[in-house]
């Protein structure tokens, strides 16, 4: 009991919960505009993290550099898979007619091959590097410097994004493209442009995400699929399209893992995830802060 | 019936009569790591086409088919010598119960599994439905794994299961049923109906089709038989392993067969099955990480260039080819 009180837990799931929010943050970026099923998401976390691992081994670059190269190959990925994949995808009607089954056929095909690649580049082995990796103490609990950065960076990233796409036009046009796709572009919405820059705006952050985490844990070729899941669960959880409600589904999922391992035993921690999840999706398929409008498509 | 004794003259029947053929000797004929991969052709056939019958017809698309064959494997390392050996029915004395009671328990589980997911799943559309049966299947996986873990069990080993060959044309009878399911149900009235929730499910309401009493059928009907091959996967490999009996990833290789091959129809399937099998065979012991990625990118190819499978192209081209001797 003393654990669970003592503020360290709440620190870890904090830390787990902005790391998450951040990944779904993006995630439902792509998802709310393209209504794809991004199986890849997770993926290009694993890709940030191994620019940020390779550019501080042989460079000795410091994270907070490579993050701006992670996010930038990661958007890039993201803008020749839109060219030369997502643009046929979404200009031909038979595709979309089943865009949930073929999205998630390219994207798994996507992962597949990241995956594979680097593994096939790099192999198996875990990897990690030490960066500022001092303890620092807070009341009466302990948090390693890097964590603590990634706490807070990631906090003021997903506010600057959910503030970006609520106060400026970009943004505006984007909610309208989630609201409603045909109606955005009747009122001359640039819906391919906001594709593009969603997509490479959602890969962008998982990538940056990765970029933290590798800071403070071990990566290798298949660490993705885990944020993948997470992901999946916050952007139910807090509402496709919402993307404060990822914020807030974020910090909740990662207290909900944290504690609940803390509880229960790490043999729960999947059943906890899965069991919220698909209770979300029977209950309340439209999030927990959406309003009575049930999404059914 | 007529209209299948119809279907079965010409080339049709040809390709049925040689096909059937062709899997009844191919244990005579082959050798023991070839009767092993005839094995897993067959399996995946069943799979497959059991899945069509749900999502490639009505277009719920089921992420976790996994979920059945993994719970008829548990059933059937659970009940593993528990059964008497043979019984006595009428006078006659029937043998290899361990088999078959098994196979039947792991029918029944899986028909009740569907019957209890599928009506609150089925209530969710599109991608929701996706993520759902994933969800649905990676909890039952976790659950069985706590269970095992409670017991203190980690794997169960089947000592004295059935000979490769019992197991090979087990799992024939398993893809014959699982293709004459698809057939028969994508030719009915019933499989229309499921067309029509595939296409516009409000409109096949408004039409008085029973659409949740059909997609509930469609679902239960898709479960049963991956449930009896997950059954007899489990015996072929004489192990249960949870995390590999119920590895998403079979239901993905269901998925990517019956989209390479063509979901519409259940020859579509057989296509996909050969082609992706044949691929793994070659390259997955040897160079699994470029098998992978050659997976990923033949998945990618086919999602745009032929987004009706193999089948789908096959029966363009005869049409086209059709259309110009008419012309002609």
């Amino acid at each position: 009991m003393d654990v669970l009180l003592s503020g360290q837990l709440l620190i870890a799931a904090l830390v787990t919960g902005s790391i998450y929010a951040l990944v779904a943050v993006g995630l439902n970026l792509i998802y709310g505009t393209m209504r794809m099923l991004n199986v890849a998401h997770g993926d290009l976390a694993m890709i940030g993290a191994y620019v940020a691992f390779w550019m501080f081994s042989l460079f000795g670059l410091s994270p907070f550099l490579s993050l701006f190269l992670a996010m930038a190959l990661s958007a890039l990925l993201a803008a020749i898979f839109y060219h030369f994949i997502f643009k046929r995808v979404m200009a031909s009607s038979k595709l979309l007619d089943r865009a949930e089954a073929n999205s998630l056929l390219v994207f798994f095909g996507i992962a597949v091959i990241l995956q594979n690649g680097t593994a096939a580049l790099f192999t198996t082995n875990p990897r990690g590097f030490q960066y500022l990796d001092q303890v620092l103490q807070i009341g009466n609990a302990a948090i390693t410097a890097n964590r603590l950065v990634t706490l807070i960076l990631s906090l003021i990233l997903v506010v600057a994004v959910v503030a970006f796409f609520r106060f400026t036009l970009v943004g505006l046009a984007l909610r309208a493209l989630i609201q409603n796709r045909t109606a955005s572009q009747i009122v001359g919405i640039n819906i391919e442009r906001i594709f593009l820059y969603s997509f490479m705006l959602g890969f962008a952050l998982s990538g940056l995400a990765g970029g933290l985490v590798s800071m403070y844990e071990q990566i290798w070729p298949f660490m993705g699929f885990p944020y993948t899941i997470a992901a999946f669960v916050i952007i139910i959880l807090g509402g496709l399209g919402n993307l404060f409600g990822s914020l807030a589904a974020g910090m909740i999922l990662g207290v909900l893992e944290t504690f609940g391992i803390a509880i229960t035993g790490p043999n729960f921690r999947s059943i906890l995830i899965y069991g919220v999840l698909i209770l979300v999706l029977l209950l309340r398929p439209q999030g927990l802060f959406g309003g009575k409008r049930v999404v059914a498509r | 019936m007529t209209s299948v004794f119809k279907e079965l003259k010409g080339l049709n029947g040809v390709v049925a009569l040689v096909l059937v053929a062709a899997v009844l000797f191919w244990p005579a004929l082959a050798s023991d790591y070839l009767i092993g991969f005839g094995i897993l052709l067959l399996m995946w056939v069943a799979y497959t086409e059991s899945w069509i019958v749900l999502s490639g017809l009505t277009g719920y698309f089921s992420f976790g088919h996994v979920v059945f064959a993994g719970l008829g494997g548990y059933l059937m390392a659970a009940l593993w010598l528990v059964w008497p050996e043979e019984i006595e029915i009428a006078g006659v004395v029937i043998g290899g119960v361990q088999v078959w009671a098994s196979m039947l328990v792991s029918a029944a589980a899986a028909a009740v599994l569907a019957l209890v997911v599928g009506y609150p799943c089925l209530r969710v559309r599109g991608p929701y439905f996706v993520i759902l049966t994933f969800g649905v299947a990676e909890l039952v996986k976790f659950i069985v794994i706590n269970i095992e873990a409670g017991l203190s069990k980690s794997g169960r080993l089947m000592l004295g299961g059935p000979d490769t060959y019992t197991l090979y044309y087990l799992m024939g009878s398993l893809a014959l049923a699982a293709f004459l399911l698809a057939y028969f149900v994508s030719r009915s009235r019933f499989g229309a109906g499921l067309r029509a929730i595939r296409e516009d499910e409000d409109a096949a309401e408004t039409m008085g089709i029973p659409v949740t009493r059909y997609k509930l059928t469609a679902f239960v009907l898709s479960a049963i038989i991956p449930g009896v091959v997950g059954a007899l996967y489990v015996l072929r490999g004489g192990y249960f392993e949870p995390l590999q009996v119920f590895d998403p990833k079979v239901s993905l290789t269901m998925i990517c067969m019956a989209i390479m091959g063509g979901s519409d129809d259940a020859r579509g399937p057989l296509f996909g099955v050969v082609f992706l099998s044949v691929l793994s065979e070659i390259l997955w012991a040897k160079f699994p990480l470029i098998y992978q990625i050659l997976v990923g990118l033949v998945l990618i190819t086919f999602v745009l260039g032929a987004p009706d499978g193999i089948w789908g192209r096959i029966v363009q081209a005869t049409r086209r080819r059709a259309a110009g001797a008419v012309a002609r």
